[in-house]
């Protein structure tokens, strides 16, 4: 039971049940308002009935071309909501932003190899391994990154997965 | 990159690439090589000189850099138009900002855009500029320029959110949004609007001047349609419209979102508020802090008559209804706890019908009671029943949960709401039952937590288990079994209960939290910032947990763990002050206007959090009492705090600011439910998951009292410090070196200290001399530091000043100095012969010793100390000498007594300390343990423990799986009872070393005095 809203400054005062988690990492403030400043639409928050929050999505859009695309940076959702289909809403929230309003091509993100949790719910939502990026998490554990195509994509050419894993050297985007 | 060093100054983009080139590589030395060589060939280039000092201050040298970059700036102001281009000011404006003096970028871009008042790049850095230093107004005036000369949208509504600035986070008037609204329509008329941000920003300013038709009509226009989320669009809508007081056509507006998003509570709301026409959600909204937004909705009774109330209930019963019918997924909550808000407002009408209201409830407990935030979706609604009925409710539910068939997560789900529910609804019953029924309930849930490990044998370690709360709800009940027994078995059940459960999962930082205060209560200090380290607390979520372990940490010898602690976070906030405006820039140049205002105004909040103020107050005073035995090294820190001046300004302005609290006080356990508030200190009173009574304005009044209070120390230590050194010299130098002034400072400040204690100085005074005669009614624990440290500052006032009338000239001590030695002593010896060296004593009393030595005994060290030197004959006395022995023959005798008195204070709390140490500590892990054996008796703490144990034994792989299994095994009690030894002991000996420090010094000043 949730209403998601635009996420704003305050809400970092407010989610520390949601970053205590240990998979979510607590960025330093100019990563998060650098997201807020330019990406707006791409940052909303999940509030429940005692105003608590629940989770958030935080995001970007950005590339070249054909590889104009939705990114999303961060989805985390507070033990306690978990299982109640809200990192599906807020998944399908950014896609549709990306896909109707900034008609990307795909979504794609990054999850750590190990996250089994995570990489079943983004299967489930449709994303599929693109590539595997090695040491990509403080150059100790890989990193997969993973992709769902958008409408404007119409043969799906975004999502054909490459042959072998790549270095974080040889990522386009940071 | 070429053009980002175009032709600037007139020198050649190869010559000063490779500067920029091992600038980025950070090859400073070499950078600076290259700059030397171009500047021997353009000694004047302002452009070259900048780039010197941006290498000097990279390689840390920040003055040589202020000094050539005060030489480029003048150059660029004398020479001719050649040499300002936006290159070499935007290099300027770097080293300027590095080094902390924005208004000398300021003034260089001012300078130019005065030479060329019609260049937009120049422009563009004079407002930006502007926005690092938060002027308004001077914003407003640049934008406006900017506006007129390209006639963009981007620069009006930079002009329109510089004004929002002034009135939100300035000093404007209201009057100037009209201005604002007056620029937007007529840019709007002419060239319409094309950012949905604009839109936005166009709303936000008729409606902070409550113009909501306008509003409406803006955004049912044609610029209404760039707001391209839908519901984001009806949400305004829907708010405008019930602002505006039409609220039929805003509840259609919310029953339309409802439809599309049928789970949005928060919609629900205002739809239900629109329904009754009562409009307090918006008004409450304004008021409310949006960091801590209530919990509980407000609404207030309705005025509409019994017919109109009665078919609005309707009509929103209704369509609840339908949306309950509709609802394609069956997770979806919201419909479900609208039909039991439904009857609240009905009873709150005195309609109400207790059975409708409980059937919502439970029907919402057959549904979604599985849930963990089953509870707190309910809580609000026990409200409106009596004792009786909510009794009858729990028979309800309890009933509904036993005929419900569920998978066994699901059951597990439901006993665990059941208990809670339970807790919640008997609340005070927990206390009016006996200790051994509690008891009962706290075995079931532990054991409940073992029977269900199964369902979670096969799970992902990174994945939280089946039952996790159980063992938080296990802990808090323990809790409040030693809150009403004071048998600190108790705590160490629930102690290893939590320890238990983490080594099952490694990561349920509830589980962490707990144990962090249970260890701090225990005196484990140490223990406890290991655990709150595995918090892995960083970054802004400093400013909301930091509270977990800092006023623990701020009274503990824990120095330096403390020390990292303030500087981390010190360092997040100035950082974030720092780059905070370059950031509202980067929304500006992005056209995210929205965010402009909430950036500025976050930024303030964090700048008056009363958090980062107490820490910038801690930091030096943690400095002070590390150098306290040093005094030439506590002389030189002093300096470089300007002797306390910047704290007595800050003491002075805290009073009229207003301070924002930012913790996040849900996140504490129960019985702390505040810094400042433990219960468990306190005797049984019969409170347990009471609502946190969060008194805002009431902690923010003592918080301020604390700020100003603790802010004076510094300047009190070094008035101290100078007046005790003058008492002496003024036998000595009869060329008025003697300063007045210190005298009558330090008595302003004794008089402002004597406020906090609730006495004027004269009054202050007398109870000072009042304790020689044993007269200590008004001293209690929580004023005894402040107390003594009031005596402190008394005595060094009094060995300079004359105006206490001293009947007692002669004496070898002055009378004050001779209180506060006795009071220093009786303190310190009371606490230690009270407090037995047992590992179980409680840790609040020692807690007060460790301030009284490394507090008012260090402070009153350094007086001592300072006296001394004043006594010492220094090279340049010696040509005097003879007088100096002759005059302070009577101080060498004061130190002389001082010095032996505290000597044999410090030996009785260092021998105390090694009592501690006297068993081994197997004898004192067997200790923790033997709280824990119930050894046939009935009573008492063990019984939850004794479960553990035979779980672990009795267990078997299968069952639990290999990965629990196994860390189980290797998980033993006897470890974590020797981690509460080790923890508490190495607090201990860090205390130990700090006396013996003292001692030393102690010793070291005897010596001296000998000499004299
Ligand atoms: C991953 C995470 C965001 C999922 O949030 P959530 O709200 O529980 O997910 P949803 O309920 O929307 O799940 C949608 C679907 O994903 C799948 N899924 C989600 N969590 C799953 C899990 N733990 N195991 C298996 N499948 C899972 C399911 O198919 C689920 O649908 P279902 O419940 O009907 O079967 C949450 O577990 C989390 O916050 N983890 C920590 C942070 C993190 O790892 N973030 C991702 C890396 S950036």
């Amino acid at each position: 039971m949730t209403t998601i809203r635009r996420f704003c400054c305050n809400d970092l005062l407010r989610f520390s049940s949601v970053n205590l988690d240990h998979l979510t990492e607590t960025f330093n403030m100019s990563f998060y308002m650098t997201y807020l400043a330019r990406w707006p639409d791409y940052f909303h928050v999940a509030q429940g009935p005692g105003n608590q929050i629940m989770g958030y999505i935080m995001g970007k859009v950005e590339g070249q071309g054909e590889s104009w695309h939705g990114h999303v940076t961060a989805v985390t959702v507070a033990p306690e909501y978990r299982r109640q289909q809200l990192a599906k809403k807020l998944m399908n929230l950014l896609e549709n932003v990306s896909d109707n309003i900034d008609k990307a091509y795909f979504v794609d993100l990054f999850v750590r190899a190990s996250n089994a949790p995570a990489i079943k719910m983004y299967e489930k939502l449709g994303y599929v391994i693109y590539r595997r990026v090695l040491r990509y998490y403080s150059g100790e554990e890989d990193g997969l990154d993973m992709r769902k195509a958008l409408s404007r994509d119409v043969e799906k050419k975004s999502i054909i997965p490459l042959k072998r894993p790549i270095t974080p050297d040889e990522l386009e985007y940071d | 990159m070429a053009s980002k060093f175009g032709l600037a100054g007139g020198i050649p983009e190869r010559k000063v690439r490779p500067i920029w080139d091992a600038i980025d590589s950070r090859q400073f030395k070499n950078a600076l090589k290259h700059v030397t060589t171009l500047l021997a060939k353009y000694p004047n280039s302002p452009y070259v000189l900048a780039l010197k000092a941006l290498v000097l201050e990279r390689m840390g040298k920040p003055e040589e850099a202020f000094s050539i970059s005060l030489n480029a700036k003048d150059n660029l102001f004398v020479n001719d138009a050649l040499s300002i281009d936006d290159l070499t000011l935007s290099t300027l404006q770097i080293v300027f900002q590095r080094i902390d003096r924005l208004d000398l970028a300021t003034e260089c871009y001012e300078h130019a855009c005065g030479k060329f008042p019609n260049k937009m790049e120049l422009m563009m850095g004079l407002f930006n500029c502007y926005v690092r230093e938060y002027s308004f107004v001077k914003q407003q005036q640049t934008a406006i320029k900017m506006y007129k000369l390209a006639g963009e949208e981007k620069y009006l509504l930079w002009a329109v959110c510089s004004i929002q600035l002034q009135v939100l986070c300035g000093n404007g008037g209201d009057k100037l949004l009209v201005l604002a609204e007056g620029l937007l329509k007529k840019h709007a008329a002419a060239h319409s609007l094309h950012e949905p941000e604009a839109v936005m920003v166009y709303i936000s300013i008729l409606e902070q001047q409550a113009k909501f038709g306008d509003a409406l009509e803006i955004l049912s226009g044609k610029l209404g349609s760039l707001m391209m989320i839908e519901v984001d669009k009806l949400r305004m809508q829907g708010r405008l419209l019930a602002q505006a007081g039409d609220y039929t056509a805003a509840a259609d507006i919310f029953q339309k979102i409802l439809e599309l998003c049928p789970d949005d509570w928060d919609c629900f709301l205002h739809y239900l508020g629109c329904l009754l026409e009562d409009g307090s959600i918006w008004s409450d909204e304004a008021v409310n802090d949006p960091v801590h937004p209530p919990k509980f909705i407000s609404c207030k009774v309705s005025h509409l008559t019994d017919e109109q109330f009665d078919s609005r209930i309707s009509i929103a019963s209704a369509f609840i209804r339908k949306l309950q019918t509709d609802a394609f997924d069956n997770s979806i909550r919201c419909p479900y706890l609208a039909i039991i808000e439904i009857e609240r407002r009905k009873h709150l009408r005195g309609k109400g019908n207790d059975d409708n209201l409980m059937d919502g409830i439970v029907q919402y407990f057959c549904r979604f009671g599985h849930l963990a935030c089953f509870t707190s979706n309910v809580e609000m609604f026990f409200e409106v029943f009596t004792t009786d009925k909510k009794a009858e409710l729990l028979e309800k539910l309890m009933t509904s949960n036993n005929r419900l068939s569920t998978p066994p997560t699901k059951t597990l789900g439901l006993s665990i709401s059941l208990f809670k529910i339970k807790q919640q609804l008997l609340l005070g019953d927990m206390f009016k039952s006996s200790a051994s029924d509690v008891e009962v309930s706290c075995v079931q849930m532990f054991e409940m937590y073992c029977k269900n490990l199964s369902l979670s044998k096969d799970f992902d370690p990174q994945e939280s288990m089946h039952g996790e709360e159980l063992l938080s709800i296990t802990c808090n009940i323990l809790v409040q079994l030693f809150w009403r027994t004071k048998n600190v078995g108790y705590l160490v059940e629930a102690i290893m209960v939590l320890e238990f459960g983490l080594s099952i999962r490694r990561y349920v930082p509830q589980y962490k939290i707990l144990l962090l205060h249970l260890y701090c209560h225990f005196g484990a200090l140490s223990v406890a910032h290991e655990w709150y380290k595995s918090l892995d607390i960083k970054n802004i979520l400093m400013e909301s947990m930091l509270h977990h372990i800092l006023p623990q940490m701020l009274s503990s010898p824990l120095w330096a763990e403390l020390n990292s602690l303030l500087k981390d976070y010190l360092k997040f906030m100035d950082d974030h002050f720092r780059e905070s405006a370059d950031l509202t820039y980067l929304a500006y140049h992005h056209k995210n206007y929205s965010k402009i205002v909430e950036f500025v105004q976050f930024k303030d909040r964090l700048q008056h959090s009363s958090q980062y103020l107490v820490a910038r107050v801690e930091t030096p005073i943690l400095q002070l009492k590390q150098n306290a035995d040093n005094i030439e090294e506590e002389e030189g820190i002093l300096q470089r705090m300007k002797c306390g001046t910047d704290f007595l300004e800050l003491s002075n302005e805290v009073g009229s600011k207003s301070l924002t609290l930012n913790e996040d006080l849900e996140t504490r356990p129960w019985w702390t439910p505040t810094l400042e508030k433990n219960y468990l200190l306190g005797p049984f009173e019969g409170i347990s998951y009471c609502p946190r009574e969060i008194l805002t304005k009431e902690r923010e009044t003592s918080l301020k009292r604390g700020i100003e209070k603790k802010s004076l120390l510094p300047r009190m230590i070094y008035l101290s410090i100078q007046s005790a050194s003058s008492s002496i010299k003024e036998h000595v130098e009869v060329n008025g070196s003697v300063t007045p002034d210190i005298t009558l400072e330090l008595k302003i400040l004794l008089e402002r200290f004597a406020q906090f204690l609730g006495f004027s100085l004269g009054e202050a005074i007398e109870v000072v001399k009042g304790f020689s005669n044993g007269e200590r009614s008004v001293v209690s624990d929580s004023n005894l530091i402040d107390w003594l440290n009031f005596t402190v500052f008394l005595n060094a006032w009094n060995l300079s000043s004359h105006e206490l009338v001293h009947p007692d000239r002669n004496e070898r001590k002055p009378i004050i100095w001779n209180i506060l030695d006795s009071l220093l002593e009786k303190y310190i010896l009371e606490k230690i012969r009270t407090t037995e060296p047992q590992l179980c004593s409680p840790w609040s009393d020692i807690q007060l010793l460790m301030q009284l030595v490394t507090e008012p005994l260090a402070w009153h060290g350094l007086v001592i100390q300072s006296c001394l030197r004043s006594c010492l004959p220094s090279n340049k006395k010696k040509k005097k000498s003879g007088s100096v022995y002759q005059s302070s023959s009577n101080l060498a005798h004061a130190i002389t007594d001082s010095v032996q008195q505290l000597s044999l204070v410090l030996e009785d709390v260092i021998k105390w300390i090694s009592e501690w140490n006297r068993r081994s500590e197997d004898e004192n892990m067997e200790g923790i343990l033997f709280l824990l054996r119930k050894d046939g008796h009935d009573d008492g703490p063990g019984r939850v423990f004794h479960i553990l144990e035979t779980f672990i034994s009795s267990m078997n792989n299968a069952e639990v799986g290999d990965r629990i299994y196994h860390s189980l095994k290797s998980w033993s009690p006897a470890d974590v009872a020797r981690k509460i030894v080790r923890g508490k002991l190495k607090v201990l000996i860090e205390f130990s070393a700090i006396c013996e420090s003292k001692l030393k010094l102690l010793q070291s000043l005897k010596q001296k005095v000998a000499q004299l």
